[in-house]
């Protein structure tokens, strides 16, 4: 957890070899180009399609830093998230709201980023898992996932401690029947659910 | 996702202006089933006007001693309001019982049987994928949810709020309300 790969050690990586999300981009840039005319533009691509250009302008504060946008409509918050803004912490797991990986927190509460449009969020705050540790010291969540090693592969963790930390705000759940019940929207496939209860009565001061 | 033009109501009037305007506008506010079918094709609207800033998000008294509970009420909202929590506490149960936290945190009142997503599961295993403007004219379902779709009446205003869901898909949130 604290020496995340993505973060860490990403000049020499970034110089020396493309990253995985790099390739994945350059890949797409190169199909679309195949399609297109020689010297057509991305307007040009638009009015072949017959669809309208559509942008937006939209301001949101994520984890504290105010941030200036023009997007597409149908950019999911998610989306601009690592699309936009390379916060990439958080993770696109269904798309479809059912895996709870993309979970953050607008104005406090925890909902699915994936399944929320950006422009609808004009001035809101946006808290990511990136934006959970202050000054240095971990989150008393992500501590607490680190001390249950309430984690596998890792991926639906972000999710997992975004959440928990909406379900603490929420303060409906004492007991680690209830944390199960409403922490029943994020997924893990590794099967850490024991110890990420464990963690979350943790950092509940109820261990 | 077909694009479409983003509008944003900023009184109720504004809002039912907007989607007169297109026939194939489409309100959004919780999002978790529009944008859900939007990204399946499935709807393709090409204007989406977002009532989220309406101010529909009260629970209130009515003089019949009833409650009159505000369309933008999200679903969290609605099952821990004092009001329903101490005088209809099988219907917190019920949303509860439905979807997962972050999706009741998003999901609206009004939205939920306006866009008959419970109809979905019935109705799928029973008939052939149908178009959204033949589904606004079938007759109801045969199924146990036939929900709103059997009271919605072909009214300017209703024609855009009328269920028409016409998912070819299972339904892949069995527990979604």
């Amino acid at each position: 957890m604290t020496s995340n790969g993505e973060d860490s050690g990403g000049n020499t990586r970034h110089t020396a070899y493309p990253s995985r999300r790099e390739v994945i981009g350059g890949a797409a840039t190169a199909s679309v180009a195949m399609g297109m005319p020689s010297g057509a533009t991305a307007q040009s691509l638009q009015s072949v399609s017959g669809a309208v250009a559509f942008s937006v302008a939209v301001n949101v504060t994520v984890n504290g830093t105010r941030h200036a946008l023009t997007l597409d409509p149908r950019t999911t918050v998610l989306d601009a998230l690592r699309e936009h803004l390379d916060l990439t912490g958080t993770k696109k797991g269904c798309d479809q709201g059912q895996c709870g990986a993309c979970t953050v927190l607008i104005d406090g509460r925890r909902i699915n980023s994936c399944l929320t449009f950006a422009v609808m969020h004009e001035g809101a705050q946006i808290t990511t898992i990136e934006g959970l540790a202050k000054g240095g010291a971990l989150h008393p969540l992500q501590q607490a996932f680190i001390d249950h090693d309430a984690f596998q592969c890792g991926y639906c963790t972000p999710g997992q401690i975004c959440s928990a930390v909406g379900l603490i705000a929420e303060g409906r759940a004492r007991t680690a029947e209830e944390i199960r019940e409403l922490m029943s929207g994020n997924i893990c496939r590794c099967g850490a659910y024991t110890n990420i209860v464990a963690a979350i009565q943790q950092a509940m001061g109820r261990s | 996702m077909i694009n479409f033009q983003y509008a944003r109501a900023s009184d109720v009037a504004d809002a039912v202006r907007l989607v007169a305007s297109e026939r194939t506008a489409k309100f959004i506010a919780g999002g978790t089933n529009l944008i859900d079918l939007m990204k399946m094709d499935v709807e393709r609207p090409t204007k989406v006007i977002d009532i989220t800033r309406l101010p529909l998000k009260q629970v209130e008294r009515t003089p019949g001693g009833g409650l009159r509970i505000g369309a933008l009420v999200r679903n969290s909202d609605l099952a821990y309001h004092p009001l329903i929590e101490q005088r209809y506490p099988v219907l917190a149960s019920a949303v509860m019982a439905g979807a997962s936290q972050q999706l009741r945190n998003m999901a609206s009142t009004g939205g939920n049987p306006c866009s008959a997503r419970a109809a979905t599961t019935s109705t799928t295993r029973q008939r052939p994928a149908i178009s959204a403007s033949r589904a606004a004219a079938a007759p109801p379902s045969t199924g146990t949810t036939a929900c709103m779709r059997s009271s919605a009446r072909a009214t300017p205003a209703s024609r855009h709020i009328r269920p028409t869901c016409a998912s070819r898909w299972p339904c892949w949130k069995p527990r979604f309300m």
